[in-house]
């Protein structure tokens, strides 16, 4: 099972055990990560499981689809390194993803 | 219908949703629902119910789930629907309020959300606070030597509207026409299909879309920094037709006007009757957003809403045809203990709070910003200047029906000490 360590605004870790085909939002939700609101429940219809990838895996993810970005246009501190995390599907290949949590959505 | 139904599937005959009983208190209904399992079928509007969290976020999450009926069936079958409801002969009201980003989906949906959500993110209505707080701070102010008011309608039915209005760009003096349109239009889905609801209905709509039509026309002269100012830009270029563009103004001003005034209502009542979580709130007002999003989760105002599937699809164990229509039960779900840890208690603080008072998937509530922030600023302003805030009629008379939730009246005592 792939790891993801989520590293919330104040610099604390939590690492969790994600299943591959789940979202990286699902994950987190599933994991008490409540950083990750998600109220749209991972339809990109919201902007409230925004989030931000550690430097290296930025590069090693598939980009944003239209839809996503312009709903990154949309988040609240909205970087390069943003993505939403219902928009990003776990796999082998994430093992040891590091996501950093916005230190709020609104 | 092919499914033959089990007793066990189908809705007991004590189901009574227009009831008085269901009004008062339709939680212990809620409950027996979840407690039989799966999906139940209500014959009265031909609807399978799913009432437990899992079942109602399955289905607003699948994308074999749509609103509108253009997918699953012939315009002849259309019309016959239509017939059967009584929503036919509504030239206006079948242009403006029938079709509508809410009842459209794929592609077309996608284009008129994008169109508007850039305008409903979190830090575009969070430059209306200013504005809003200081309409609130003169309307209590209206109202402070009063000592007794009715929350409902001296108080809430005042802010969404004008609020919206002035998001859209409708002068403050219209703005109560604006309510009058909208109430007399959105009465119309509610149970009484009537001729003279109907007649009332295609008006009001009718006086509706002149009215937006004067308004579009002197903005394209002097355009503003309005919401009606962007969606001229956006058919200018292309975005949507001249009927959207009605019909999108239409559904931002009707969505959020009745319910949020509903859920001030039993936002407040909830206060009441929980002294304790007053207490803390008033202790610790950096709760007022914990608070906020438990009175919607705590009493849902907008607790039914339907989906159609377009292919077979299994739900609980259970195969349903293309075409069948589903109930989203929000009002039940919301009180599921499987999802909510002592789901029936009132708790201002409770975190995380993934209720689905605002829907979910692709249709999820484009205003629940602005719906938080009236909430937020309207109890804030409240408990800030008045210490004692009782209950005057201990059993305030809920609206009946399954599709509103809120009290009607709510006389409360306000006192400066
Ligand atoms: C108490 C406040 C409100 C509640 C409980 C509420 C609830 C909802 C729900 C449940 C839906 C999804 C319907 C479905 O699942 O089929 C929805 C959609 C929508 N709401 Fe709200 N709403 C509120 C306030 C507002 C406000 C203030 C506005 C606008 C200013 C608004 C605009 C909309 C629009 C345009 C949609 C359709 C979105 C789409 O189809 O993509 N709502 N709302
Ligand atoms: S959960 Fe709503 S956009 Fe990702």
């Amino acid at each position: 099972m792939p790891r993801i360590v989520f590293v919330d605004a104040e610099g604390k870790s939590t690492e969790v055990q994600a299943e591959e085909g789940q979202s990286v939002m699902s994950a987190a939700v599933q994991n008490g990560i409540d950083a990750i609101a998600a109220e749209c429940g991972g339809s990109c219809a919201c902007g409230t499981c925004h989030c931000y990838i550690d430097g290296a895996w930025a590069d090693r993810l598939p980009s944003p689809d239209y839809q996503e970005q312009d709903m990154l246009d949309c988040v609240v501190n909205p970087e390069e390194r943003s993505r939403l995390s219902c928009q990003i599907t776990v796999s082998d290949a994430l093992d040891g993803l590091v996501v950093h949590l916005p230190a709020g959505q609104y | 219908m092919a499914e033959t139904l089990s007793t066990q599937s189908r809705v007991e005959a004590a189901f009574a949703p227009l009831s008085p009983d269901f009004a008062r208190d339709p939680y212990p209904t809620y409950k027996a629902l979840r407690d039989k399992g799966g999906l139940h079928y209500f014959e009265d509007f031909d609807i399978w119910l799913a009432s437990r969290f899992e079942d109602v976020s399955a289905i607003v999450m699948d994308k074999r789930m749509v609103r509108s009926l253009e997918d699953i069936a012939t315009s002849e079958e259309i019309a016959a629907i239509q017939r059967a409801g009584n929503w036919h002969d509504m030239p206006h009201h079948s242009r403006f309020v029938q079709f509508s980003l809410l009842d459209s989906d794929g592609a077309v949906h996608d284009r008129l959300r994008k169109q508007v959500f850039k305008l409903f993110t979190p830090a575009m209505i969070a430059k209306l606070r200013d504005q809003i707080q200081a309409y609130v701070d003169r309307l209590i102010d209206s109202l402070a030597d009063r000592g007794q008011i009715d929350f409902v309608d001296d108080l809430a039915a005042h802010v969404p509207g004008h609020i919206i209005g002035r998001l859209l760009g409708v002068p403050d003096e219209d703005c109560p026409q604006l309510r009058i349109w909208s109430e007399n239009i959105v009465q119309f889905f509610d149970v009484d299909r009537s001729d003279e609801r109907k007649r009332i209905a295609e008006t009001n709509t009718t006086e509706f879309y002149e009215y937006l039509t004067a308004l579009k026309h002197e903005r394209e002269r002097s355009p503003k920094d309005d919401l009606i100012s962007v969606l001229i830009e956006a058919e200018r270029a292309g975005a949507m037709s001249s009927d959207e563009f009605i019909s999108t103004c239409m559904l931002i001003l009707m969505a959020g006007h009745g319910s949020t005034i509903d859920v001030l209502g039993s936002g407040m009542h909830a206060l009441l009757r929980f002294p304790e979580q007053m207490a803390r709130l008033r202790r610790d007002p950096a709760l007022i957003q914990t608070a906020v999003q438990e009175m919607f989760r705590y009493e849902s105002p907008l607790p039914f809403f339907h989906r159609h599937c377009i292919e077979e699809v299994e739900i609980g164990g259970r195969n349903f045809a293309r075409g069948t229509k589903f109930g989203l039960l929000y009002g039940a779900a919301n009180r599921d203990p499987k999802q909510f840890e002592n789901a029936d208690t009132f708790d201002i603080g409770r975190t995380p709070n993934r209720h689905l008072a605002f829907g979910g998937g692709v249709h999820f509530c484009l205003g629940n910003h602005l719906a938080r922030l009236d909430m937020d600023i309207i109890f804030s302003t409240l408990l800030r200047r008045f210490p004692t805030i009782e209950l005057v009629d201990e059993k305030p008379e809920y609206k009946r029906g399954l599709s509103v939730r809120g009290p009607k009246r709510l006389q409360i005592a306000i006192k400066p000490t």
